[in-house]
C-alpha cells in the first residue's frame, strides 16, 4: 500500500467513525431500542478514540512526508458535463486533510472525546441518557464533516448536523418551557445562517459550477491559495459567508442566542457552545480565506465585526452574574477578536488563537458548578472577600456609567432590537400575505375555507392536580 | 403613543383622586406582605444549605391541610402520583392491609352507611384505590371506549367471583326481561313494564335468536355494552358536574388561560436578571449602580433612565418610573397604585399578593433571607427589601399583562377591566359526562354491579354514587394511599423495636473506645460496624455542633463561618492559630499561598477579558488540555498530584484553637474570643448529661463531627453537617475535645457530680461521609500513655471505613455487587474527586425513624441507614425530663426539617426541590438557577432524592407520655409539629418493649404483628447482593441460627 492510499483510507476512518457512531445509536434508537449506559459509553469511546488515532496518524504521515494537501474524494453525488455553452456541474462529496483541517478534526475528537467520557458519568440515570448520546453523536460527526469538507456543499451538510443537534440539545429538558424557547431561538438564528451558506453555495455554483474549495481557492494549499473569482464576485460570497459565520458563531447582532443557549446540561453547553461550535464561523472565514485577501472591503468589515462584538461581549461580560453567561460572553470576547485577527489576514495565529481558547473554555465550562468551591479556595489564600467595583468608576460621567450598567444587563438590547427591526416587520408582511391567501381560498371555497382554525385548543383538565 | 388607552400611564387621573384612608391601607398591605413572606421558601446562601420544612409556613395547620394549602399556593404536588403508589403496592411496600386500616382510620367508622343500595363507603374507597381508575380528559376517554377492548373485555383486574356475577345477572336480566320485551310485539306476553332504554339493537346485534348458545365472550361484550350505555344515559341525565371555582386571580393567570401566553415570562426576564444583579455577593466585575439606595430605588434610578430597553413590551417604561421618582412614590404607595390599576378591590388583596409574590418565589425567598439573617451574607440587603420587591414586580406585570392583552386580544381598554374580558374568552371545560360516566362504568366491573341493579336506580340514587365516587377525588386518594404507605414502614419498623427492645440491654463493660457521633443518618451504619468490628466499643449519638455554637475561622480561612443550626444565632467567636513555634513557616506559606491564589484570581478574570484574554488562550490555552484530559479521566490520580503538591503551601499542620476568652464580652477582635472557663465547663456538662455519658469513661472518647469532601457540586453543603448549616463539625468537635481535656474544667465537673478519670483522654476528628475516612484533630496533644490505645483505634477505625463505603457501594448502580470492602473503599474516594459525579454520596436520603434513647437498646438491630439517633439516658434524667426537654428543642425541629426537607424534594422533584442538577447554573455566588435563567432553585436536586422514600419521620423516643405532653406543653415549635402530625410520634417504654402511638393527643398501645425478627451474623450477611431498601434484622454473632434466615423477607 503506498502512502496515498495509506492516507485515503485513514481518510476515510477519520470520517467514519463518527458515522458508525451516529449510525448504531440512532438506527437502535428509530427502533425503538435502547442501548445500556455502558454500552453507549463503550461505542462513543471506541469510535472517537479511532477517530482521533487516525486523524494523528495522518498528521504524522503528512508532516514526514512534507504533504500539505491531501483531498479524500468520495465521488459526485451530481455531475453534469460542461458543452461548450456551460462549464457543467458538480456536487462532490470530498474531503481535504491540510494545515487547517487536521488540526480542527483532532481538536473536535479531543473535546468531544473527553467530554463523552465526562457526560457518561454525568447523565447516569438521567432519563434522555440515550437522546443525549444520539445528539452528541451527530454533533461529533457534524463537527468532522465541517472541519474537513472539501467543497462547500460537504460543508453545509455538516453545518446543518451541528446547528440540528445544537438546538435540540439546548431544547434538552423539554418538559420547562424556557429550554425550548431557547432552543428555538438558536435553531431560528442558525437557520439564517444555514440560509446564507446555501445561497453562497449556489452562487459560488453558478460562478463557477463547482464548489470545491481546493479548485476555487487555487492550486495552492492553505492558507496560500489565490481565488479564481474576480473580487467582485468574492465580495458577494464573501458577504453571504460572513452572515452565515456570523449567526454561527453569534456575532453581533446574532449575539443574543449564546447566554440562552446555556440551558441544556452542562457537559453540553462547555464543549457545544462555549468550545466548539462557536469557533464554527471563524473556522469558515478560515476555510475561505482567500476570498477576504482578495476583496480588502469585504475584510475591513470583518474586521469591525469582530471588533464589534469583542468590545460588546467584553461589556456585557462584565455585569453577568451568573457562571454560564459569564463563561459565554467570554467566548464570545475571543471570538470576535479571533474574527478580527482572520479579518486583518492573519491565518494561522487565528487558528492558534481557537485551539487554545477552545480547550481552556472547555475547561472552564465543565468545571462551572464548582465555581463556589474555587471562590472559597481563592478568598481563603487572598485573605480576603472578591468584591465587585463599580462601572468605570474614574473614565466616566454618572449618566454614562448609568446608562452602560443597564446597556450590558440588557445584553446590548441585541435581541430587542431584531425583535423591532427584522422579526416583527417580517411577521407583519407574512401575516399580511396569509390574510390575502385566506381571502383568496374563502373566496374560492364560497365560505370557510380553514376548519383547523376555528377548533378550540384542547384544555380538559389534567388528572395530576384536579 | 398610539395605544393609550392600554398604557397603564393612562389612568393618571384616578391617581390623583386618591382613596382615603392611605395609611391604613399602607399598614394593611405591609402586614400582607409580612405574612406571605412567611411561606416563602427559606433559601439562603447555597453554601450553607438550610434544612427546613419546605412548608413552614403552614405548620401551624394539621399536616394533610397544610400540604393541600401548600397545593393551592404553590402548584406542586402533595402527595406521590397514583402510579407511584400503585408500583410500591405491586412491590408490596403497601399491602391491602396497610390500604384497609388507612381507609378505616379515615373514615372513623362511618364506613358503614349503604350508597344507593349497592355498596357501602369503605367498600367504594377500597374498590377506587385498590384497582387502577383510569381518568383523563373526555376526548382520551372516547378514544379508549372506541378503540381499546374496554367494551369487550371485562378488566382483567376485576376479581373472577364479580365478573362472574356480573355475567350471571346480566343473563338473568336478559333472559327475564328484555327478551321478552324484545320479543312482546310478536308474542302475547305483554305484561313486563317498559324498560327505560331500547336495547333491541343491541340483541338484533348479537343475534338474539341464538342467544341460548352465546359465548362466554359474547356475553361479556353485551354486559360491558349493556352497561356502558345504562352509565352514560344515566350520568348524561343528571345534572352537570359543577365547574371547580378557580382560584385563579392574578391577569397573568387568566390570560395565560384566554390565550396562552405567558405575561409572566416578559416579566421575570428582566427582574430576573435585576435580582440577580441586585443580590450579587460579587461575582459581577461592575455592582449595580445606586444598589445601596435599596431595590425600589435603584431600579427606578437604572431604568428610568431614557434610551432604555427597546422592548415593545416596556413601551413607556422609563416615563412611569422617572414620573414614580419625581413624584416621591414609595414602594408601599406604589403597591396601592398598582393594585387600583389592576382593578384588584381590597378583599382581594392578600391572594393578590401573595400569588404574586409566589410567582417568582425563590428569589422573592432570597431577598427576604437576606434582609432577615443579615448575618449570613457578606453584603445583606436593607429591611423591607421584599416589600420593594412586589412594588417592581407589580409595576411590570401592569406593562406585561396591558402588552399580552394588546397583542393576543386587542384589548386595549383599562387594565382593572382586563380580568373580566379574559374570563369571557376562557372556554369552558366540557361536561365531562364521559369521565364521569367512565368512573362508575369501571367500578361496576370490579364491583360486580350489572347493568340491571344499576337500571334499578333513582336519579336520586345515581346523584349519590356519582358524588361518593367523586368526593373520593385524586387528591383524596393519593392521601389514604400515602398514610398506608407510612403505615407499612411504621408497623416493619414497630416490630422490629417491640421485638428487639426485649433483650436485657446494658452499657458495655469497661468500654475499650467511646465515640460520639452527629446523629445523622449516615453515622448510624458506621456505629454499627464500629461495634461488630470492635465489640468494646460503645458510641452515642448528639447534635453534631455538639453543643459549641460558633463562628469560627481556620487558620488559613479569610473569615468566619457560622457552625451551629440555622435556627441558633452563636453568640461566640473561635479562631484557630498555628503554634507559635511555627509561624515563621506560617506566614511564609500564607504569603506564597497569597500570590497563588491572586495569580489563580487573574486567569479567573483575565481569561475573560478581552486583550489579556487574548494573550492567555491564544498562547497558553492549549495547556488547559492537559489538566482537562487529566481530571475528567483521572480523578483519583489527579487528586493524589494535588494534594501532595498542595501540602507545601497549606497552614502548617501544628495549630491551635483560641478557645478561651480574656475580656468579659465575646467579639471577633482579639481578646473576645472563645469562652469563658465558666461557659466551657456549661457547655461540657450539657453535652455529657445530654447523651448520658457520666459514668464508665473508657480511656478514650472520641467526638466526631462530619462533612462531605465532593467536587463540581454547588449542593455540596446539603451534604454536610445539618446541625452546623452546611459545615464541617470538625472543629465543633475539636473545640469540645480541648474543653473536655481542661483540668480546670474537669474540676467545676467534678463539683457538679461528672467524675472524668485522669486517664480518659478526649479527642476531636472528622468523618468525611463522601469518601469515608477519618482525620483526628490535636494528635500532638495525645500524652504518651496512649499512644498505643490511638493506634489500635485508628486501626478498627480503618476497617470501619471500608465496610461503611462497602454497605454505602450498595446503594450506588456505578458499583458493582460484588466489589470487596477495599475496592468499595477506593470506589467512594473516586466518587470524592470525580468532577463528573452528580452523586457522590446520597447525603441523608431514605431517612425514616428518629430514636431517641440509649443506644443499648437498639444496638446490634440493623436500621439501614435510616434512622437520626440522639443518645439519651431516661434513668438519669431529673423527674420533670428537664434533659429530654431539651434535647428535643432541638432534635425535633432539626430532624423534622431535615426529613421534609426530602420529603418534599422527592414527592414534586421540580416543584419542591430543585429538579435535575444537570442543567444548573450557579448565580450570584448565592444559589442556582435552570439553566440561563430561572427563578431561584430551593430544595434539593432529584440526584440526591432518588433514593428517598417520601415517608413522615418516625419519632420514637424512649420515655413515658407524661414526659412528653409536658414538653410539648411548654415548647410551643415541638408541640406544634407534633400535634399537626409533620412528624409521626411513639414512645418505647423505658423498662419494657411496651410502645405506644400518639393520636391526636392519645397514646394508643401498639400490638406487634409479628414475633421474631430474621438474625445474622453481621451486617454484611444482611445486605450484601441487595440494591434496594432493606428491612429490620438482629445482628448476633453467636445466634445467628440458620433457621431464622431461612425465608426472612429482607424488604
Amino acid at each position: 500500500m503506498n502512502l496515498d492510499e495509506l492516507l485515503y483510507w485513514l481518510g476515510v476512518i477519520v470520517v467514519s467513525a463518527p458515522t458508525v457512531m451516529v449510525v448504531l445509536l440512532g438506527a437502535v434508537s428509530l427502533l425503538s431500542g435502547k442501548f445500556s449506559e455502558r454500552a453507549i459509553g463503550r461505542i462513543v469511546q471506541i469510535c472517537v478514540i479511532v477517530g482521533l488515532l487516525s486523524s494523528l496518524l495522518i498528521l504524522g504521515l503528512m508532516l514526514t512526508n512534507d504533504r500539505r494537501h491531501v483531498a479524500v474524494n468520495l465521488g459526485n453525488l451530481v455531475h453534469l458535463h460542461g458543452s461548450q455553452f456551460d462549464q457543467g456541474y458538480h456536487f462532490a462529496i470530498k474531503f481535504i486533510f491540510d494545515r487547517l483541517s487536521v488540526p480542527f478534526a483532532i481538536l473536535s475528537f479531543l473535546l468531544c472525546g473527553v467530554i463523552g467520557a465526562f457526560a457518561t458519568r454525568y447523565m447516569h440515570r438521567e432519563q434522555g441518557f440515550n437522546r443525549f448520546f444520539t445528539l452528541y453523536a451527530i454533533f461529533v460527526l457534524g463537527m468532522i464533516v465541517t472541519s474537513l469538507a472539501g467543497t462547500i456543499e460537504t460543508l453545509f451538510v455538516g453545518w446543518e448536523l451541528v446547528g440540528l443537534s445544537s438546538a435540540l440539545l439546548v431544547a434538552f429538558f423539554h418538559e420547562r418551557s424556557a429550554p425550548v424557547r431557547n432552543g428555538l431561538r438558536v435553531w431560528i438564528v442558525y437557520r439564517i445562517s444555514d440560509a446564507a451558506l446555501l445561497t453562497a453555495s449556489v452562487v459560488m455554483h453558478h460562478m463557477t459550477g463547482f464548489g470545491d474549495f481546493d479548485k476555487m481557492m487555487g492550486i495552492e494549499s492553505w492558507p496560500d491559495q489565490t481565488p479564481i473569482i474576480n473580487p467582485h464576485q468574492a465580495l458577494i460570497v464573501g458577504s453571504l459567508l460572513l452572515v452565515s459565520a456570523a449567526g454561527k458563531s453569534a456575532l453581533v447582532p446574532f449575539s443574543g442566542w449564546l447566554p440562552r443557549a446555556m440551558e441544556g446540561p452542562t457537559p453540553s453547553s462547555a464543549v457545544f457552545y462555549g468550545a466548539l461550535s462557536v469557533h464554527l464561523g471563524a473556522f469558515l472565514l478560515l476555510r475561505t480565506s482567500p476570498l477576504l485577501d482578495s476583496s480588502p472591503l469585504l475584510s475591513a468589515i470583518v474586521v469591525v465585526l469582530g471588533l464589534l462584538t469583542a468590545i460588546f461581549a467584553a461589556v456585557a461580560g462584565r455585569v453577568q452574574t451568573d457562571i454560564k453567561s459569564a463563561l459565554s460572553f467570554a467566548s464570545l470576547t475571543q471570538v470576535g477578536i479571533i474574527t478580527a485577527e482572520i479579518g486583518l489576514g492573519l491565518r494561522y495565529i487565528p487558528l492558534i488563537h481557537i485551539l487554545g481558547h477552545a480547550c481552556l473554555r472547555t475547561l472552564q465550562f465543565v468545571r462551572a458548578p464548582t465555581l463556589l468551591h474555587d471562590y472559597r479556595l481563592m478568598e481563603n489564600a487572598l485573605g480576603e472577600r472578591i468584591s465587585a467595583r463599580p462601572a468605570g468608576e474614574k473614565l466616566f460621567s454618572e449618566r454614562v456609567r448609568v446608562w452602560s450598567y443597564r446597556f450590558a444587563l440588557e445584553r446590548g438590547y441585541l435581541d430587542a432590537l431584531l425583535v423591532k427591526f427584522i422579526v416583527t416587520p417580517l411577521l407583519g408582511t407574512l401575516r399580511f400575505c396569509d390574510r390575502c391567501e385566506r381571502r383568496w381560498t374563502d373566496f374560492l371555497a364560497g365560505g370557510q375555507s380553514r376548519e383547523s382554525e376555528s377548533r378550540e385548543l384542547q384544555t380538559s383538565p389534567v388528572e395530576e392536580l384536579i | 403613543m398610539s395605544l393609550a388607552v392600554a398604557d397603564p400611564l393612562a389612568k393618571k387621573d384616578s391617581y390623583e383622586s386618591a382613596p382615603q384612608s392611605e395609611s391604613s391601607s399602607a399598614a394593611e398591605i405591609e402586614a400582607i406582605i409580612h405574612a406571605a413572606g412567611e411561606l416563602l421558601p427559606t433559601v439562603g446562601p447555597i453554601t450553607a444549605f438550610v434544612f427546613l420544612n419546605t412548608l413552614q409556613g403552614l405548620e401551624h395547620l394539621p399536616f394533610d391541610e397544610g400540604v393541600k394549602q401548600g397545593e393551592r399556593l404553590f402548584g406542586c404536588n402533595p402527595y406521590l402520583p397514583e402510579s407511584e403508589y400503585r408500583e410500591r403496592f405491586e412491590q408490596g411496600r403497601i399491602m391491602r392491609d396497610d390500604i384497609i386500616a388507612a381507609i378505616r382510620a379515615d373514615l372513623m367508622g362511618l364506613g358503614e352507611a349503604p350508597i344507593a343500595g349497592l355498596t357501602n363507603r369503605y367498600e367504594l374507597r377500597l374498590a377506587m384505590l385498590e384497582y387502577p381508575l383510569r381518568v383523563g380528559p373526555a376526548e382520551e376517554l372516547r378514544w379508549f371506549v372506541a378503540e381499546t377492548d374496554a367494551l369487550t373485555k371485562i378488566r382483567k383486574e376485576a376479581p373472577l367471583a364479580m365478573a362472574e356475577k356480573l355475567l350471571e345477572e346480566t343473563r338473568h336480566w336478559v333472559m327475564r326481561d328484555l327478551l321478552s320485551q324484545h320479543w312482546s310485539e310478536r308474542t302475547s306476553l305483554g305484561a313486563t313494564p317498559p324498560p327505560r332504554y331500547d336495547f333491541s339493537d343491541l340483541l338484533t346485534h348479537f343475534d338474539s335468536k341464538s342467544i341460548e348458545r352465546w359465548s362466554r365472550s359474547t356475553w361479556e361484550t353485551f354486559a360491558l355494552q349493556a352497561l356502558w350505555r345504562v352509565c352514560r344515559n344515566e350520568v348524561q341525565a343528571l345534572p352537570h358536574a359543577e365547574c371547580k371555582k378557580s382560584h385563579l386571580i392574578r391577569h397573568r393567570d387568566l390570560l395565560q388561560i384566554a390565550v396562552g401566553e405567558d405575561s409572566d415570562a416578559l416579566v421575570h426576564e428582566l427582574l430576573i436578571r435585576y435580582c440577580a444583579a441586585f443580590c450579587d455577593q460579587g461575582f459581577a466585575g461592575w455592582e449595580l449602580p445606586y444598589r445601596e439606595l435599596g431595590f425600589y430605588q435603584s431600579f427606578l434610578t437604572v431604568y428610568g433612565r431614557h434610551f432604555g430597553p427597546p422592548d415593545a413590551w416596556l413601551h413607556g417604561l422609563s416615563d412611569e418610573l422617572s414620573r414614580l421618582k419625581k413624584a416621591n412614590i414609595g414602594p408601599v404607595e406604589s403597591i396601592a397604585e398598582s393594585l387600583r390599576l389592576l382593578g384588584v378591590p381590597q378583599d382581594e388583596w392578600k391572594d393578590y399578593l401573595t400569588a404574586s409574590l409566589l410567582s417568582l418565589r425563590g428569589w422573592a425567598g432570597l431577598l427576604l433571607h437576606m434582609e432577615v439573617r443579615h448575618d449570613r451574607v457578606p453584603l445583606p440587603v436593607s429591611p423591607g427589601t421584599q416589600l420593594e420587591f412586589i412594588a417592581v414586580k407589580l409595576i411590570l406585570d401592569r406593562f406585561a399583562v396591558a402588552y399580552v392583552a394588546r397583542q393576543e386580544m386587542d384589548y386595549t381598554g383599562p387594565l382593572d377591566r382586563l380580568r373580566e374580558a379574559a374570563q369571557e374568552r376562557i372556554v369552558k371545560p366540557l361536561n365531562g359526562v364521559e369521565q364521569r360516566a367512565f368512573l362508575i362504568f369501571q367500578l361496576a366491573q370490579v364491583l360486580g354491579w350489572s347493568p340491571d341493579r344499576l337500571l334499578g336506580l333513582s336519579a336520586n340514587d345515581w346523584a349519590t354514587l356519582l358524588s361518593e365516587v367523586e368526593i373520593f377525588d385524586s387528591l383524596a386518594r393519593r392521601r389514604i394511599l400515602h398514610r398506608a404507605f407510612e403505615g407499612n414502614y411504621r408497623t416493619q419498623a414497630l416490630n422490629a423495636f417491640a421485638i428487639h427492645t426485649q433483650r436485657k440491654s446494658a452499657r458495655v463493660h469497661r468500654p475499650k473506645y467511646q465515640a460520639v457521633f452527629c446523629l445523622d443518618t449516615r453515622e448510624e451504619s458506621f456505629r454499627r460496624h464500629f461495634e461488630e468490628v470492635e465489640p468494646q466499643a460503645e458510641t452515642f449519638g448528639a447534635a453534631g455542633f455538639f453543643g459549641v455554637p460558633m463562628y469560627y475561622k481556620g487558620a488559613s480561612d479569610a473569615y468566619f463561618s457560622t457552625l451551629c443550626p440555622i435556627v441558633v444565632m452563636p453568640k461566640h467567636w473561635v479562631v484557630e492559630e498555628v503554634v507559635y513555634s511555627l509561624s515563621e513557616s506560617h506566614k511564609r506559606r500564607a504569603k506564597t499561598r497569597r500570590v497563588l491564589g491572586s495569580a489563580q484570581q487573574q486567569v479567573h478574570l483575565r481569561s475573560r477579558s478581552i486583550a489579556s484574554g487574548a494573550l492567555l488562550t491564544a498562547s497558553l490555552g492549549v495547556l488547559a488540555s492537559i489538566p482537562l484530559v487529566a481530571r475528567v479521566l483521572f480523578p483519583r490520580l489527579t487528586a493524589r498530584i494535588r494534594k501532595t503538591a498542595s501540602q507545601f503551601v497549606e497552614a502548617p499542620p501544628i495549630t491551635r484553637l483560641r478557645l478561651e476568652r480574656i475580656a468579659p464580652n465575646p467579639s471577633p477582635e482579639d481578646d473576645g474570643i472563645g469562652f469563658s472557663l465558666d461557659e466551657m465547663a456549661n457547655i461540657g456538662e450539657r453535652m455529657l448529661r445530654d447523651i448520658g455519658l457520666t459514668t464508665s469513661f473508657a480511656r478514650l472518647v472520641i467526638f466526631f463531627g462530619h462533612g462531605s469532601y465532593c467536587l463540581n457540586n454547588p449542593h455540596k453543603s446539603a451534604y454536610d453537617c445539618g446541625a452546623c448549616s452546611g459545615g464541617m463539625g470538625g472543629p465543633n468537635a475539636r473545640a469540645l475535645a480541648m474543653i473536655l481535656n481542661d483540668p480546670r474544667v474537669r474540676k467545676i465537673l467534678l463539683e457538679r457530680g461528672i467524675e472524668i478519670p485522669e486517664t480518659t483522654r478526649f479527642i476531636g476528628g472528622l468523618h468525611n461521609t463522601c469518601n469515608d475516612s477519618i482525620t483526628f484533630l490535636d494528635l500532638d496533644l495525645v500524652p504518651l500513655s496512649h499512644f498505643r490505645d490511638i493506634e489500635n483505634v485508628q486501626d478498627v477505625l480503618q476497617q470501619v471505613c471500608a465496610r461503611n463505603a462497602h454497605e454505602r457501594c450498595r446503594r450506588f448502580q456505578s458499583a458493582p455487587l460484588t466489589l470487596s470492602f477495599q475496592e468499595a473503599h477506593r470506589h467512594v474516594e473516586g466518587r470524592s474527586e470525580d468532577l463528573a459525579q452528580t452523586r457522590p454520596e446520597f447525603g441523608n436520603a431514605s431517612n425514616a425513624v428518629c430514636f431517641v434513647g440509649r443506644r443499648e437498646r437498639v444496638r446490634d438491630l440493623y436500621l439501614d441507614r435510616r434512622c437520626f439517633m440522639h443518645s439519651y439516658d431516661p434513668l438519669t434524667d431529673t423527674p420533670e425530663c428537664m434533659i429530654l426537654g431539651r434535647i428535643l428543642g432541638a432534635v425535633v425541629p432539626v430532624c423534622e426539617g431535615i426529613n421534609l426537607q426530602y420529603f418534599f424534594s422527592r414527592i414534586d422533584s421540580p416543584g419542591w426541590g430543585c429538579g435535575t442538577k444537570l442543567p444548573h447554573n450557579v448565580t450570584s455566588l448565592l444559589g442556582v438557577m435552570d439553566g440561563h435563567a430561572s427563578d431561584l432553585r430551593a430544595g434539593l436536586p432529584w440526584q440526591g432524592v432518588e433514593i428517598h422514600e417520601p415517608v413522615r419521620l418516625l419519632m420514637i423516643f424512649e420515655t413515658t407520655p407524661a414526659a412528653i405532653l409536658g414538653i410539648m406543653a411548654a415548647n410551643a415549635t415541638v408541640g406544634r409539629i407534633i400535634s399537626n402530625g409533620w412528624v409521626q410520634l411513639v414512645l418505647l417504654d423505658p423498662h419494657s418493649n411496651k410502645l405506644s402511638i400518639y393520636d391526636e393527643g392519645k397514646f394508643v398501645p401498639f400490638e406487634p404483628t409479628q414475633q421474631q425478627l430474621p438474625t445474622v451474623p453481621t451486617s454484611l450477611d444482611w445486605y450484601r447482593g441487595w440494591r434496594k431498601h432493606l428491612g429490620f434484622a438482629e445482628i448476633d454473632i453467636h445466634q445467628a441460627a440458620s433457621a431464622a434466615r431461612q425465608g426472612a423477607v429482607r424488604s
